[in-house]
């Protein structure tokens, strides 16, 4: 049994009167311990599918499964999927420190022991403990998304939502960011459904990608496949020579 | 290691020299403002008027001495004159100054607080929750504030007390107004989605991360009217509604004075320079607090 399983999921956002669908019956399952990937342009609804999972975005049809369970929104919920947002700049309270963001789910959920676990959090995203009373704006784009990381872990979910988590990064930030998720999956075992448009980072990060236009699932490619250039449809290898070059390296 | 190097450490090792070090560089920032210290030194200049009234007045502030009356600024023992009834201005002045006091205090922790509250729910719910809290606003709005303070006060019965009630119900639709379109602007911020996805409640969220966001324009707000408050209690005072005579208030002072603007235009003058300071006074240190408030502005 996989531990995400989402089926013929729609997402229908009604705004003044017109229907919006951002997301038609697309499926897919996700195992444990494995990390999954969503890739399309921007609008073709993957970001939306991680939204209606954390209940952000509404549930037009469709059911979404946690662990063979259907998903119940609340504490329990969020101790096991968190989410880590696209832009670094935007997913970090402006008047909040560094120690405080990353307390405050501790204080959620009622967790002792604060300090420790806050020190170990910023030791485990490769920051310095001595940033610990900074402001978001007195860090980097990377450094804020490494923040961004360590918030999504402080509640030490087994799933985690990434939402395009280095697009705003520029190149050489970009690996450091993915070589610090890879290695956090590694240590903790965590699953991974994660959004790009570029087909690089997927490559990079994940064993399964699911290729999305226009709020419809494409094709579902193996690593392998992936690799060896082993498309299917049109799309799916029109994206793949988009990002070809890069992902030979 | 001294004081302020403990404070401007840049790594504190704790959350109260965190909290300290701020306050400390929020400090000195605020003096790098000229405009912001010649007002903060003018409130505290209020509240040692206000303390030490006893001290600095140089008569009794009510008793009449008829034989005195409407005597000019610099009259020997009364160096800002005397008013209809003989009394010292100065002594009065002073002492108004703890009634001043009395009536900002209490409307600026009141009114602020209720419209913040209608004002980050109705904004952070949205839906019917909004429209009621929003109409019961706009309600209020429709009615002149002083008239609707007059209604208030007419049913509570005059007083400087329910004055400053009336005035503090009149004086929170536009925070809440504020405090709404701040909270519409943050609340589909990833922030904020993820403090809600970490399973934070609603009160959580509007306390801990809506309102820090909506308080350095409510705070601005709050010094920008303290001078309208202080006319407007002066105005409930001169209908006969607020302070009562012979209660040395600075608004029933200026109406007293009117009758003799044209003779002896110190009685309305004076009491009507010490609201011109004061507000003065609270429009500038607002100014200056807007800089320190935002923690992005502080780039030394």
């Amino acid at each position: 049994m996989a531990l995400i399983e989402i089926e013929n999921l729609s997402v229908i956002f009604n705004a003044k009167g017109r229907e919006v669908r951002a997301v038609e019956g697309v499926s897919l399952s996700v195992e444990a311990r494995e990390s999954f990937g969503l890739v399309g342009e921007s609008g073709s609804g993957k970001s939306t599918i991680l939204r209606a999972i954390c209940g952000l975005a509404p549930v037009s049809g469709g059911t979404i499964r946690l662990g063979g369970a259907p998903v119940a929104r609340g504490k329990a919920f969020s101790r096991r999927v968190q989410m880590v947002f696209q832009d670094p700049y935007a997913s970090l309270h402006p008047r909040h420190t560094l120690d405080r963001t990353l307390s405050e789910p501790l204080a959620i959920h009622g967790l002792g022991d604060a300090d420790r676990r806050v020190m170990q959090a910023l030791e485990d995203v490769g920051l310095p403990t001595s940033f610990r009373f900074r402001y978001p704006h007195q860090l980097s784009g990377g450094q804020r998304q490494r923040v961004a990381i360590a918030r999504a872990l402080m509640l030490e979910p087994e799933i985690l939502l990434l939402d395009e988590p280095t697009s705003a990064l520029d190149a050489s930030v970009q690996a450091e960011t993915l070589n610090l998720l890879s290695r956090l999956r590694d240590e903790r075992g965590l699953t991974f459904l994660m959004v790009s448009h570029d087909l690089a980072v997927i490559d990079h990060m994940c064993d399964r990608v699911l290729v999305m236009q226009h709020g419809r699932a494409v094709e579902e490619l193996s690593r392998e496949a992936l690799a060896g250039a082993q498309m299917k449809t049109a799309y799916a290898r029109s994206l793949f020579e988009a990002s070809a070059d890069r992902m030979l390296g | 290691m001294t004081l302020t190097d403990w404070l401007r450490d840049p790594n504190p090792t704790s959350r109260r020299q965190a909290k300290l070090g701020q306050l400390w560089l929020g400090w000195l920032r605020l003096r790098r403002n000229p405009l912001a210290m010649a007002g903060l030194v003018i409130i505290l200049l209020l509240l040692v008027l206000a303390a030490f009234a006893p001290w600095l007045a140089t008569q009794d502030p009510i008793t009449q001495n008829l034989q005195n009356r409407l005597m000019p600024p610099g009259t020997a023992g009364h160096w800002l004159g005397t008013d209809d009834f003989g009394r010292d201005i100065w002594s009065r002045i002073v002492f108004g100054a703890r009634i001043t006091l009395y009536i900002i205090a209490l409307v600026a922790v009141t009114a602020p607080l209720i419209g913040m509250l209608v004002g980050t729910v109705a904004g952070y719910f949205g839906g019917w929750v909004d429209q009621v809290l929003m109409r019961i606003t706009d309600i209020f709005l429709a009615f002149p504030r002083l008239i609707l303070a007059l209604a208030l006060v007419a049913v509570l019965g005059p007083g400087i007390g329910n004055a400053v009630l009336a005035i503090a119900l009149t004086a929170w639709p536009p925070y809440a107004r504020v405090a709404r379109a701040e909270t519409l602007t943050v609340r589909h911020s990833d922030y904020i989605a993820a403090v809600r996805l970490q399973g934070a409640g609603a009160g959580r969220i509007i306390w801990g991360h809506i309102v820090p966001m909506c308080l350095p324009s409510v705070i601005i707000r709050v010094t920008l009217d303290m001078a309208g408050v202080i006319l407007i209690a002066a105005g409930l005072g001169f209908l006969g509604l607020g302070a009562q005579p012979p209660l040395p208030e600075w608004g029933l002072m200026i109406s007293a004075g009117r009758k003799y603007l044209f003779e002896q235009w110190w009685v309305a003058t004076m009491p009507g320079l010490a609201i011109f300071i004061v507000s003065l006074g609270f429009n500038l240190l607002g100014d200056g607090l807007r800089d320190v408030l935002d923690p992005r502005s502080s780039g030394k």
